[in-house]
């Protein structure tokens, strides 16, 4: 087994290749993850952070290289495979949350267990707590639009941890909040790292997360510097 | 799956009723229009116990049944030629009131009294009255639904044409629809009232059932006019002629049905144009495209199965209108198991022939571009 749980080797991505409109943005990566670790990658908009995430995230395919999860090289697997190693190793959090509104709290912790084939039963017993674990115990039955913000963002932190995932993988995840909520998130976020052992890697321009984060990357132009 | 299928489909009640709807109507009309022909079939079938074990000669090409046949006492001839029969039986059908798609008013059945048992079966019991007895003339017996519908009983009279018979007797109700909507009359009064001196159909008994259908072939045979046919072969006969009723019932529906499969793609495809982002989540977090692919399909099909228990029971309804309308009481309109379930079947089919374009393409999202779409 590899010693990193993210091992990418020269990943390039270009957009419209041979093209006019071609675009370069990510120029041979080499990003080294260990279990364990909580690693923010800084950069600003259009340093192709939010990309490096999709293809580590395998939403996305490089154009080139070679990455790496949890000692599975992810280039050769289909639409399907990509599917199950998101589902049971990668828990995503987003921006915008991306809760589904017409299901309460509770409902959208369940989805990726339900998905990968867990009882109703089982899923909500382990929804239940780990939207306590994150301190919605008591809005459970609140659908999204009933929640703030902050509140969405935790429920969407309880929802990537759902399936015991190996890598919990946040794009801009104080991006919509405010200063005090997105401390609170990031707080959140490190607490699992320390307590739980979540391997963290969050993408931002957000310096404050240099005082929790245990190693910073800084991007620009798609490459590391 | 199918609790979170239901519960996006009533996230746009209206939008999921409406769409119902079209398929409702649909499957309505088929299951409606399709318990005519199990109607007929059903009366059919059981006229054809009448025949059985007996041969039945019409004249070729004479209509359903032979209805528009004129045999005469040539052809009887021709008939008793033939070796291997224990009797023979001509039998005169008069209706009155033909009424467009409704069939006649009533129907009299003139047929020798000595010989009604092959018409009306040996088991066949009194409920009041008598039998009309051997060479006795100016007298009738009334199948049961007759004699409740006109509201008569023994010792009143029905006119025939110009002349009145006396009621003698009412048979009791049999499972048989042609005797209890028959008014039963000497064969020779009713070619006197109806001055008539063809008539329709010729029972052949054989003496052996066995030789049934060799007497069949050699009556054919004997004569080019004339078509002998068995149970059998009136059955077969029957059954075609239902099978297109039920195709041609089917095809009327089915056309209402397929206008409200395309709005069942119609509300799919909005359904996933706006759920774009939710099934690029679904996506992130671990759903393959088949199984997005099933979700909407299931909730395709759910809207269309909706659409079909409600066209059924719509269908059920209808039947009680359409036996009023058409058949005039003589066809029961049912509506059999086979044909809720054919719009149950159609129902489903229209739904997920009608969910897969959108589901498709719900599979085939891109998950970066839809999760970030706004």
């Amino acid at each position: 087994m590899s010693e990193y749980i993210i091992d990418t080797r020269d990943v390039h991505k270009v957009y419209n290749p041979d093209m006019d409109s071609e675009l370069h943005v990510l120029k041979g990566i080499n990003l080294k993850v260990k279990r364990g670790e909580f690693i923010a990658i800084l950069g600003p908009s259009g340093s192709g952070k939010t990309t490096l995430l999709d293809v580590v995230g395998c939403l996305l395919k490089p154009t080139s290289g070679e990455i790496l999860i949890d000692g599975v090289l992810t280039n050769e697997l289909d639409d399907n495979e990509l599917a199950k190693i998101r589902g049971k190793k990668i828990g995503f959090i987003f921006q915008q949350y991306n809760l589904i509104a017409s299901q309460t709290a509770l409902e959208n912790v369940e989805l990726p267990m339900r998905i990968n084939g867990k009882s109703k039963k089982e899923a909500e017993k382990r929804a239940s707590s780990l939207l306590k674990l994150v301190g919605l115990g008591e809005r459970m039955y609140h659908r999204p639009s009933q929640l703030s913000g902050g509140e969405q963002q935790r429920v969407a932190i309880a929802r990537s941890l759902a399936n015991y995932p190996k890598i919990i993988l946040a794009d801009e995840p104080t991006g919509n909040l405010d200063t005090k909520t997105g401390k609170k998130i990031l707080e959140t976020l490190k607490e699992l790292n320390k307590k739980k052992r979540y391997t963290i890697v969050v993408v931002t321009h957000d310096h404050r997360i240099g005082k929790y984060a245990s190693k910073i990357i800084n991007l620009m132009d798609g490459e590391i510097i | 799956m199918l609790d979170l299928a239901y519960k996006n489909i009533m996230r746009q009640r209206t939008r999921t009723i409406l769409t119902a709807m079209g398929i409702l109507i649909g499957i309505g009309a088929i299951v409606a229009l399709g318990s005519i022909a199990e109607g007929i079939d059903a009366m059919v079938q059981s006229g054809l116990e009448l025949t059985a074990g007996k041969i039945t000669v019409m004249e070729k090409d004479a209509g359903f049944f032979g209805i528009m046949g004129e045999l005469t006492d040539e052809d009887l001839e021709v008939v008793e030629g033939v070796g291997g029969i224990k009797d023979i039986v001509p039998i005169l059908f008069y209706m009155e009131g033909m009424v467009m798609m409704q069939g006649p008013e009533w129907v009299a059945i003139g047929i020798d009294p000595a010989k009604g048992e092959y018409f009306i079966g040996e088991n066949a019991e009194m409920e009041d009255g008598r039998m009309i007895e051997e060479g006795e003339s100016g007298v009738v017996a009334l199948g049961n639904s007759i004699a409740e519908r006109y509201n008569v009983e023994v010792g009143d009279f029905w006119t025939i044409k110009d002349d009145d018979f006396e009621i003698v007797g009412v048979i009791e109700k049999t499972d048989i629809t042609d005797i209890d909507t028959s008014i039963m009359v000497n064969f020779d009064d009713l070619m006197d009232v109806t001055d008539s001196d063809t008539y329709q159909m010729i029972y052949v008994i054989p003496d052996d059932v066995k030789d049934t259908e060799r007497i069949a072939e050699e009556i054919e045979d004997a004569s080019e006019r004339l078509d002998a046919m068995t149970t059998k072969e009136m059955a077969r006969q029957a059954s075609q002629i239902v099978d297109q009723i039920r195709i041609f019932t089917f095809a009327i529906g089915a056309i209402a049905a397929l206008v409200g499969g395309l709005g069942v793609m119609n509300t799919m495809i909005m359904a996933v144009m706006e759920r774009r982002r939710e099934i690029g989540v679904m996506k992130a977090i671990g759903a393959t495209n088949g199984m997005v692919l099933r979700q909407i399909l299931t909730e395709s099909a759910l809207i269309s199965l909706l659409g079909g228990a409600g066209g059924v029971m719509l269908g059920v309804v209808g039947s009680f209108f359409v036996s009023s309308i058409f058949g005039g009481g003589q066809i029961t309109a049912v509506v059999t198991p086979g044909l809720a379930l054919t719009g149950l079947g159609f129902a489903l089919f229209l739904g997920v022939v009608g969910g897969l374009y959108p589901a498709r393409k719900a599979a085939k999202l891109d998950p970066v571009v839809a999760l970030r779409y706004e």
